[in-house]
C-alpha cells in the first residue's frame, strides 16, 4: 500500500539552482518599473475579441461593435493545427507495439483469453465447452 | 488592479517550481508535469499583461501556448511509453545513450 509522501531521495543541491533562479528573478522583478495600467474599456466583449483576433477579423461581424485591440493570429492558428495533428500522429506512432504481427493487438484486446488458450495448449474454444461438467477446472 | 510585481513573482515562483522538479526528480511523468508548470507560468504573465495594457493579444497567445503544451504532452507520453517498454522503468537517468 502506498500513500502520498514527500520524496526524500532527491538531490536537493540541484534544487538550489532553482531557488537561486527565483531569488534573482524576484530581486529584478520587484523593482522593475511599469507604465500606468490601461485596462480593458468598460463593457468590452473579451471573449468575442479573442475569437475574432484568432481569425484576423477586426470588427464584430454581428453587432458591428468595436473589439479590443489585438494582433491577428490566423497564421499561428493554421500552424498550431498542423503541429497538433503531427504530434498526435507521432504519439500514436511511438505508442504502437513494434511487432510485425498485427494479430497480437487483437489477442490482447480480447482480454487475453485467446492468448491464455494458446499458452495452455488448449484448442477447445470456450464457447463450445460445457459451462460446468464437474471437471477439474 | 493588483500591481504587476505580484503577478510576476507568482509566475516566477511557479516557473521555479517547475525548474526544481526538472532538476531534482527522475520520474519522466513528473518531468512532464514540471514542464507544464513552466509553460503555465508564462501564461500567467501573458494573461495579466493582456489586461494591464488593455489588449487581448496576450490572452489569445496563451491559448496557443496551451495547444502547444497539449502537443508536447502527446509526444512526451509516447516517449515515456517507449522508455518504459525498453527499460521497464520511467527513470530518465537510465536512458543515457542515443542508441541501444
Amino acid at each position: 500500500m502506498s500513500r502520498p509522501e514527500l520524496k526524500s531521495d532527491i538531490s536537493y543541491t540541484k534544487g538550489l539552482a532553482a531557488l537561486a533562479l527565483f531569488a534573482v528573478m524576484a530581486a529584478v522583478l520587484a523593482g522593475a518599473p511599469f507604465g500606468a495600467p490601461q485596462g480593458f474599456p468598460d463593457g468590452a466583449n473579451l471573449t468575442a475579441s479573442i475569437g475574432y483576433a484568432m481569425f484576423n477579423v477586426g470588427v464584430d461581424q454581428i453587432t458591428g461593435a468595436t473589439l479590443v485591440a489585438s494582433e491577428g493570429f490566423l497564421v499561428a492558428f493554421e500552424i498550431i493545427d498542423v503541429v497538433l495533428v503531427a504530434a498526435l500522429a507521432g504519439a500514436i506512432l511511438l505508442a504502437r507495439r513494434e511487432t510485425g504481427d498485427e494479430s497480437i493487438t487483437a489477442v490482447v484486446a480480447d482480454g487475453g483469453r485467446e492468448l491464455e488458450r494458446t499458452l495452455r495448449g488448449d484448442d477447445r474454444s470456450e464457447d463450445e465447452s460445457p459451462a460446468d461438467d464437474g471437471g477439474d477446472r | 488592479m493588483v500591481p504587476p510585481q505580484w503577478y510576476l513573482l507568482l509566475a516566477a515562483a511557479v516557473f521555479c517550481i517547475g525548474v526544481f522538479g526538472v532538476l531534482t526528480r527522475r520520474n519522466a511523468l513528473i518531468f512532464l508535469m514540471s514542464v507544464e508548470l513552466m509553460l503555465n507560468a508564462a501564461n500567467i504573465n501573458l494573461v495579466y499583461f493582456s489586461q494591464y495594457w488593455g489588449n487581448v493579444t496576450g490572452q489569445t497567445f496563451s491559448l496557443f501556448t496551451l495547444a502547444l503544451a497539449a502537443a508536447e504532452v502527446a509526444i512526451g507520453i509516447g516517449i515515456i511509453l517507449v522508455l518504459y517498454r525498453n527499460f521497464d522503468d520511467v527513470d530518465v537517468t537510465k536512458a543515457v545513450t542515443m542508441r541501444w
